[in-house]
């Protein structure tokens, strides 16, 4: 798909009643569900139509309050990069939706229950390429930009586009679970996204040998990944969620070393990734020996505006399985990990030691009663 | 200590004074500045610093000062803080009725000034956290530890501001030194061997655990041995020190009582180009991510305070805090004193990674809060 270019005028394509509505909506307050809450209600609701309905019509207030509030923000960011083509679709998509929201009647039956999720399923689809979409904008906006400014002085945007993407996690997670409540082929132990015997031993090593693959293809050969964790220790989890963050930490520091190494006698040092279970938190870290990132380099690992990769192609664009967007290209992948880590109220620090080697600690909350985060 | 009344010790004019000085611009000089500056000494030089900090030192002083006297809770009225805010004010006088610097006799009697100075504070962080023992005996005891974070603000200003005016004071003192070992400036090796230090400081801590629980776990030092750099030792050795200390008690309380071996400790030295940096790992079971913060703070101190029976301050004007809970977050103060910092990572049920980063590039001028 293309992003047209062409500008459009708000009013053109969407009424002024509309506009306000969604003014309106978007100064109402928003309503957070645990990781808990999600697997409570999960667990009861395949056989409950009530059950269906009442989280139907939770939906049906919530998501519009949602998607509002980042339609408001997406016309008023700094810099212009609210008139950049790629984010004018954007806003559009999220326009498009609120309105779809906003004209579906009250749900009262199963009637109303089954097309409500067949709706929120097509916003869903409709949003998939939004990441990209949004990077395709700041790319613009880079371009048109002084070049002397540095990563620092984007940082309203930085923090917008924290708060967006996380919003947008939030949207999705809530969306997809409603939808696969729906299916009575569940696997066992699952409710929707989440497996509530999660192994992170077993996600560690599966997202791992995936970074390996990548990493071979590209450069012939890959360093071992070594796992130290107890394969019997289970807890509830999202194991997209988590594969897609250690598949992000494994890639880097796979590259790392291989670059080090590629060129030397020396055998190449292995990444080593611990898997601990606390009270708390359960805690992964991949070390590796790649050599490290310099103390002063470390703050723009996070950012959205620094990228060590190229434009973007469109035809890189990756959408992986199970809604997950892999954003292989764009150098989002760490700061949108730590956004998954910090959704169901988890981290993900990175320190790094120049001239040896970096460090990446993941923070996975067993704890499962935080709210989602509602920025 | 009674406490004491300002006025019935200190003159109004001098007190003006302090005011006056207190809000005069610092100036901060950086490790590369006072390794240059130390390695040619001829009189000249000498004189010229003294007149520095016979300027310098009274500004620093009196900032502090100021502050003792403006602490919240009510924490300046503590007796302990009092006698603090008294070897300040003490201090400022003495130097402020010193005459001008003209020549080296002049300059040999204000090195010999300054260094009683540096003596009479030598106990400072015990008696401030005496006061802040005083303080909490007060508090209502249902207040958490971040509720105090004024307090936390200013413990760390002021030990910083210590840390400064404590070097400048010992460089200076070092300069007049006759036979000085080789490579030497001051406090400052110019050729700092950081992984031998980490090995000493890994054995002394080794002996106080063993002093402590009969049995010390091993501790491995992995990197170059020839790698040097400048730097000051006395300050690594206290930081590495504190941190396998640490390590070797979460270690040791761990593995106890079972029949596993206990695990290493383990400490990596890696030398970049920005900086160097020493990685402390224990497999000691780990902090929860919600226990972490308090680690760094003043008024959390999981041992007693040994002020009364001991005042044990250790060589080479480091003070050891032993007991008063306040080894990490000086360590950190130190760390940050030339531009490095100190990072504590834990994973609960595992262990934890200290991170240690110290700037190798030595332009970072001094913090001055």
């Amino acid at each position: 798909m293309r992003i047209m270019a062409t500008k459009k005028n708000l009013y053109d394509n969407f009424s002024k009643t509309l506009i306000d509505e969604v003014h309106k909506w978007g100064a109402m307050k928003q309503l957070g569900v645990s990781l808990r809450c999600m697997l409570d209600f999960g667990s009861v609701s395949v056989s409950s139509e009530r059950n269906l309905i009442l989280a139907a019509q939770f939906l049906h207030r919530e998501l519009p309050i949602r998607i509002a509030r980042r339609a408001i923000e997406l016309e008023s960011l700094p810099y212009g990069l609210s008139e950049k083509p790629a984010v004018l679709k954007v806003r559009d998509w999220y326009l498009d939706s609120f309105r779809d929201l906003r004209s579906f009647p009250e749900i009262k039956n199963m009637n109303h229950e089954r097309d409500f999720t067949e709706m929120i399923k097509l916003i869903k689809v409709r949003h998939n390429n939004v990441v990209p979409a949004m990077a395709l904008g700041v790319q613009q906006l880079k371009k048109g930009l002084d070049p002397k400014l540095d990563y620092e002085d984007l940082d309203e945007i930085q923090q917008f586009l924290d708060r967006f993407y996380l919003s947008r996690i939030g949207i999705r997670m809530l969306i997809g679970q409603h939808v696969a409540v729906h299916d009575p082929n569940q696997q066992p132990n699952c409710i929707g996204y989440i497996h509530a015997k999660m192994s992170p031993t077993q996600v560690a090593k599966d997202a791992s040998e995936d970074a390996r693959a990548v990493c071979l293809r590209e450069y012939g050969s890959a360093p071992e990944v070594n796992i130290y964790g107890d394969s019997g220790f289970t807890f509830p989890y999202v194991p997209t969620h988590l594969h897609m963050m250690v598949f992000e930490l494994v890639k880097n520091s796979l590259r790392a070393v291989q670059e080090r190494f590629m060129e030397s006698d020396k055998p190449v040092p292995p990444i080593c990734i611990i898997v601990a279970d606390g009270e708390e938190d359960v805690t992964i870290k991949v070390s590796d020996e790649g050599g490290g990132i310099a103390r002063s380099g470390l703050p723009r690992i996070f950012t959205y505006l620094y990228s060590t990769a190229n434009d973007p192609v469109y035809e890189r664009l990756d959408v992986g399985s199970a809604d997950v967007v892999t954003m292989a290209g764009y150098g989002y992948g760490l700061p949108i990990s730590r956004l998954y880590a910090r959704y169901f109220g988890g981290d993900l620090q990175i320190i790094s030691m120049e001239g040896y080697g970096t460090d990446a600690y993941l923070h996975l909350s067993r704890l499962g009663d935080s709210q989602e985060p509602l920025p | 200590m009674a406490a004491k009344k300002l006025y019935d010790s200190f003159s109004k004019t001098l007190l003006e004074e302090v005011q006056r000085w207190g809000s005069m611009k610092q100036t901060g000089v950086s490790l590369r500045y006072m390794l240059e500056f130390g390695s040619r000494f001829p009189d000249r030089n000498l004189l010229l610093a003294a007149q520095f900090l016979h300027k310098e030192l009274p500004i620093r002083i009196a900032r502090r000062a100021i502050e003792l006297q403006s602490l919240p809770y009510g924490l300046s009225q503590k007796p302990a803080i009092l006698k603090v805010r008294d070897w300040y004010l003490d201090s400022f006088r003495d130097l402020r009725s010193f005459p001008d610097i003209k020549d080296k006799n002049d300059e040999q009697e204000f090195t010999k000034m300054i260094n009683l100075i540096k003596v009479r504070h030598n106990n400072v962080v015990p008696t401030m956290a005496l006061g802040v023992q005083q303080l909490k005996k007060d508090l209502d005891p249902k207040l958490d530890y971040k509720d105090l974070d004024d307090i936390h603000q200013f413990l760390d200003r002021f030990y910083m501001s210590r840390i400064g005016i404590r070097m400048l004071i010992g460089q200076h003192v070092a300069m007049h030194e006759p036979n000085p070992p080789p490579d030497r400036i001051g406090y400052i090796h110019t050729k700092m061997s950081p992984v031998e230090v980490a090995r000493n400081a890994s054995e002394d801590a080794r002996s106080v655990c063993l002093r402590e629980y009969g049995s010390a776990p091993d501790v491995i030092v992995y990197g170059d041995p020839d790698f040097t750099f400048p730097y000051v030792p006395n300050h690594l050795h206290l930081m590495v020190f504190e941190l396998v200390k640490n390590s070797l008690r979460a270690v040791e309380e761990r593995f106890m009582d079972s029949d596993k071996i206990a695990p290493p400790i383990r400490i990596i030295v890696a030398d970049g180009l920005e900086d160097v940096t020493i990685k402390v790992s224990d497999e000691g079971g780990g902090i929860p991510r919600s226990g972490l913060p308090r680690i760094f703070t003043y008024l959390y101190s999981t041992a007693k305070n040994p002020l009364d029976e001991r005042a044990d301050l250790g060589t080479a004007d480091i003070a050891t805090m032993a007991g008063y809970g306040f080894g990490l977050p000086i360590s950190r103060l130190y760390a940050r004193y030339f531009g490095g910092d100190l990072q504590i990572i834990s994973m609960e049920g595992y262990g934890t990674d200290a991170y240690l980063h110290l700037s190798r590039l030595g332009d970072s001028q001094e913090p001055l809060p």
